[in-house]
């Protein structure tokens, strides 16, 4: 199948090179020339823009940073819709703001172009090994045929409603991931404040109630002290931003994950953007008594 | 072994009958005779005050609620234990407290074990239970038998107190848990989303939790009636804001949910399952339902 392929960052890659070994033909565009260095050896084609890219394929992946970035690639100048037949299927697979999604979706549909979100959780490891997380929202008939494509990234691939739904699952599981976060490194920093090994009580927890893949993976991370990303800690600011703003157009009171926004924020101000999520426990510990 | 037990609530009354079932001797004692009676009737032996439980007993367990009936309990018990004995408390109850029994213990050659646990009436009844204890290393070799037969995750986190603040530590990562997944089922439905289907995107993820798996499918099914009673939880989260407060911990998420219990308390919910936090968030109205 022809397959055009925007946006060939760190979780990008490597999902198109998943389609390419699965012996699909790709067609890709990229503001930057440096990003298509690593398809050299495999059936690809550089296209001048995304319209062009759409002109030559029936699916167009979209995987980017932000609501703007989408929205610049699928109905901006020289976009996608410029260049897409009637039928095209259009997969967005960024984390945005549902409700920017949804508006996307229907601009698109104006013009006979199918949508899907479809944002990812499992990070760049998730990524390379094609075992992510799919969250999809759209029509069930297009989601059925891109579903062989998902199915080549991740390992649990969903379709959990309309166009938006997508989205709105990726913000419910920044919520957990967030808070979770947070809420183990308040439980860490507290347990050392007291007197009492952290990685004692991370092993004790592990097979109770409060088990939990953060527990399980971040909980090590931060017991070995180990602050790399992983998933920095800018993104997961910007996931809860969306998450805040959706609670805000909603009139909704969300307040944990309020309060794990407000760490992500004191994270990103004090420099500790580009380190993991993790770092929420220098931030606490930062925050309390001296030793 | 010599075994007493006293505190036959939803938690100890299966834990007791584990252990009378494993073949020990088990000395009872309860304020309300009539709560140990399942007990006797299996064998085990009724005795007239917690004194005389500590007489008849190397190791006593107790499974109450709160950090004063553990602290009034150890000291009738401290009228009747020889030196040698343990003390072993499954409840939860301040870390500081622990370690007052522990000291008032020590004094007359006794050791005292805080032993809290995680896993509900389920994880009980079904010996599947994570234990986490603090004392001596050195009661180990006498404690995991007992611990062997009432769970199955058995950790030693450190001194007496230490079992108390990795419970603390287990109460504020999974209460929080419940409220983020309360959280993002109030938004999935404000969006007009089915959370069933957001929850089972989400449980092969990194979001996944035993919290989500349990919690999350309550929440699914709206069933509030059953599974933790809120108001136990709520009574953990005073004691370890307290405990936090006392070392200079700032706890910015568990807070928050501090003071969601609070309002569940308020109205009148703290008999129901925690998952009914997603009621709390549901007070205010508003959002596309």
């Amino acid at each position: 199948m022809d397959i055009g392929f925007i946006g060939l960052g760190l979780m990008g890659r490597p999902l198109a090179l998943h389609l390419a070994s699965a012996g699909h033909m790709l067609h890709l565009w990229a503001r930057r020339p440096a990003s298509l260095e690593p398809f050299k050896a495999v059936d690809a084609l550089a296209h001048v823009s995304a319209a062009e890219v759409a002109r030559h394929t029936d699916i167009v992946f979209v995987m980017v940073a932000d609501a703007p970035d989408v929205e610049a690639v699928c109905l901006g100048e020289a976009g996608i819709a410029e260049g897409g037949k009637a039928g095209l299927v259009v997969v967005d697979m960024s984390t945005i703001n549902p409700n920017a999604a949804r508006e996307i979706g229907a601009k698109l549909a104006a013009k006979g172009i199918d949508f899907l979100d479809a944002p990812v959780s499992g990070g760049e490891v998730g990524a390379i090994n094609a075992a992510l997380t799919i969250m999809v929202g759209g029509k069930a008939e297009v989601f059925d045929k891109v579903k062989p494509l998902f199915e080549k990234m991740g390992k649990s691939v969903t379709l959990v409603g309309t166009s938006g739904a997508g989205q709105v699952a990726k913000a419910c599981n920044q919520i957990l991931t967030g808070v979770g976060v947070a809420a183990v490194a308040e439980a860490f920093n507290f347990a050392h404040k007291s007197g009492v090994d952290p990685a004692r009580v991370r092993e004790a927890l592990l097979g109770g109630f409060a088990y939990s893949r953060i527990l399980e993976a971040h909980g090590q991370r931060m017991i070995d002290r180990n602050f790399a990303p992983g998933f920095k800690a800018w993104m997961h600011q910007k996931d809860l931003r969306i998450v805040m703003e959706e609670a805000h157009r909603l009139g909704l009171m969300l307040p944990s994950a309020a309060a794990a926004a407000q760490v992500f924020n004191a994270i990103v101000g004090s420099g500790m953007g580009e380190e993991d999520s993790v770092a929420a426990l220098k931030l606490l510990e930062k925050l309390s008594s001296p030793d | 072994m010599r075994l007493g037990f006293i505190g036959f609530g939803t938690m100890g009354s299966p834990m007791a009958a584990h252990l009378l079932r494993a073949g020990h001797v088990l000395h009872v004692w309860s304020r309300r005779a009539a709560s140990a009676d399942f007990l006797v009737e299996q064998g085990a032996l009724r005795c007239e005050s917690p004194e005389a439980v500590a007489r008849a007993s190397e190791i006593v367990c107790t499974n109450v609620t709160g950090s004063a009936d553990v602290e009034g309990l150890a000291v009738q018990l401290g009228r009747g234990f020889a030196p040698g004995s343990i003390h072993v408390d499954f409840s939860t109850i301040a870390p500081a407290a622990a370690q007052r029994v522990a000291a008032l213990h020590a004094e007359h050659g006794v050791d005292f074990v805080d032993a809290p646990v995680s896993g509900g009436g389920v994880g009980a009844q079904n010996a599947t239970l994570a234990i986490m204890w603090g004392g001596k290393s050195a009661l180990a070799a006498r404690l995991d038998p007992i611990f062997a037969v009432l769970g199955k995750t058995v950790v030693r986190v450190g001194e007496a107190g230490a079992g108390q603040v990795a419970k603390a530590c287990n109460q504020m990562v999974m209460v929080s848990t419940i409220a983020a997944c309360a959280e993002a089922a109030r938004l999935a439905q404000a969006s007009g989303v089915d959370f069933g289907r957001v929850r089972e995107a989400m449980l092969g993820g990194s979001a996944g939790s035993r919290v989500l798996d349990v919690f999350g499918e309550r929440m699914a099914r709206r069933d509030f009636a059953a599974g933790v009673e809120a108001r136990l939880h709520h009574k953990d989260f005073a004691l370890l804001a307290d405990a936090a407060a006392q070392v200079g911990a700032p706890l910015p998420v568990a807070a928050q949910v501090w003071q969601m219990l609070n309002a569940l308390m308020g109205h009148g919910w703290g008999g129901r399952d925690t998952s009914c936090l997603l009621e709390v968030l549901e007070l205010p109205g508003g959002g596309a339902e």
